[in-house]
């Protein structure tokens, strides 16, 4: 199967339990972001090359069902996905700690990302105590999925070719 | 490992034309690009059979997760109707007689939106599906029903929100606690007319700041009485006469002391909601609240109601 073909069903499938599961299950009324977490660990184990255009494409996914307009996840991941590249190639090894770091760290740079670029285009009531709050507890919930996806984008993205 | 200098150079590039991307596609959704949005609702449609079948997949495990950790809050929530339901109990009579009441009261104020008007019920499907977005549920009826941007969406209470988007199978309702939804209303003892919105944080009051005049010394107008109820006015982008709720507090605006705000304690919980009506009459924009609002407009106590939303006001 190509390589888009699975990213494409992972994608699809971190949408659905989006808009089934975590609708309903939230930890202290927030939920884990999947498309936030493939961004990111798309930018882990692809670098910044492919990884801003992976994670791009997830965020546009997210944007489709998000009320703020088109563009604002998809910019935010692609962003954040292209730090994480950059730092992980220059100065880490890949271990399943710092996997679980880096995701948590991300992740909750990509809901304050999101939240200060969707006020700057018009979105009101993003930017406040509670962005913090949703910022630190996907994170931390991103990082406890991590290890859990990431074997997925693994074999999404085991016919890209290494960097 | 360092980058070669290469690989930075073409990573970078990409970066640019991402950024450039999303700033097109940010430019053409705000100016509302029509290939844009319908491109947007294919996609939701095409996913929405999906997204049903992987619901019901899912709905074991959410209810799992909800017994278990919403135990507590089911528990709380049932003694409180139990109690709910001793005082109803009790004062049956009472009950009967306020019923009584309300029923001339609605007689009275011509306030029979529904009865003259097509709607579609839905169900609530699914409430918020990001982390900024609580003010937001998907119901299942869309544009396949009828229902476009800017209708109304009541219950047997009253008004809870507007269709924000229709896709085919579904839609999306922004709820009345969202501050940023402005209505134009109408008291119905004074037909004075102004604008308002819920408070921010509070989804059960809904203040109205724009619009109403605090009577100085010699003005003989009395202020409108606690209870009174509130109902969308015939100036307003819904159908005139779709009850809010009832006057909670009258008191002069904190920043202006010839202005009257008016809080309104609203009849619907738009937290939970299971089952919506949607006013198949047409909306308009939103109108954003800092539009300027003449000052004490009454209409006429013989307005009409039911036709639509056509005015420009609130």
């Amino acid at each position: 199967m190509a390589t888009w073909m699975r990213l494409g069903a992972v994608f699809l499938g971190a949408l659905l339990v989006q808009l089934t599961v975590f609708v309903d299950v939230r930890i202290f009324g927030v939920a884990p972001e999947l498309l936030s977490l493939v961004a990111v660990t798309a930018g882990f184990f692809v670098g910044p090359e492919r990884g801003p255009v992976i994670a791009f494409a997830a965020g546009l996914m997210w944007d489709i069902y998000l009320p703020t307009p088109l563009g604002v996840s998809a910019f935010t991941f692609a962003v954040v996905a292209f730090a994480v590249g950059s730092l992980n190639e220059g100065l880490f090894h890949e271990t399943r700690s710092q996997l679980v770091a880096v995701c948590g760290l991300a992740s909750g740079a990509a809901v304050i990302g999101y939240a200060l670029l969707g006020s700057i285009v018009g979105e009101s009531g993003l930017i406040g105590t509670d962005m913090v709050v949703v910022a630190l507890l996907v994170g931390a919930i991103n990082a406890v999925l991590a290890p859990l996806v990431a074997p997925l984008m693994v074999w999404a993205l085991s016919a890209e070719p290494q960097r | 490992m360092a980058l070669p200098q290469r690989s930075i150079g073409k990573s970078r590039h990409r970066m640019v034309l991402l950024a450039l991307t999303a700033i097109t596609l940010l430019s053409l959704d705000l100016s509302s690009f029509g290939p844009l949005g319908t491109a947007q609702r294919f996609v939701r449609d095409v996913l929405d059979p999906v997204t049903d079948v992987a619901g019901a997949i899912a709905s074991p495990f959410s209810n799992a997760w909800n017994a278990i950790f919403d135990y507590d809050d089911l528990e709380a929530e049932r003694d409180a109707l139990q109690l709910e339901l001793d005082e109803l109990r009790g004062d049956a009579m009472e009950v009967e007689s306020e019923r009584e009441a309300f029923r001339a009261l609605l007689a009275a104020t011509s306030i029979d939106y529904i009865d003259d008007l097509e709607t579609a019920t839905a169900t609530v499907i699914r409430g918020a599906v990001g982390n900024f977005d609580s003010d937001v549920i998907t119901i299942d009826k869309g544009a396949n029903a009828g229902i476009q941007p800017g209708m109304a969406v009541v219950t047997g209470a009253g008004l809870v929100g507007r269709v924000e988007r229709a896709d085919g199978a579904t839609a999306t309702v922004q709820l009345l606690s969202d501050s940023s939804l402005v209505v134009g209303v109408r008291i119905t003892s004074t037909n004075e007319v102004g604008i308002g919105s819920t408070i921010d944080g509070d989804a059960t009051v809904f203040q109205v700041t724009q619009g109403l005049e605090w009577p100085d010394e010699n003005d003989p107008r009395p202020l409108p009485e606690i209870g009174t109820v509130v109902v969308t006015a015939a100036s307003s982008r819904y159908p005139a006469g779709i009850p809010l709720g009832r006057i909670d507090a009258v008191y002069p605006n904190p920043d202006d002391p010839l202005s009257m705000f008016v809080d309104v304690a609203l009849s619907n919980d738009v937290t939970d909601l299971e089952f919506v009506t949607v006013l198949l009459a047409e909306g308009i924009d939103q109108i954003p609240l800092s539009e300027p609002v003449p000052s004490t407009t009454t209409l006429p106590a013989t307005e009409p109601t039911g036709d639509g939303a056509t005015g420009e006001g609130g």
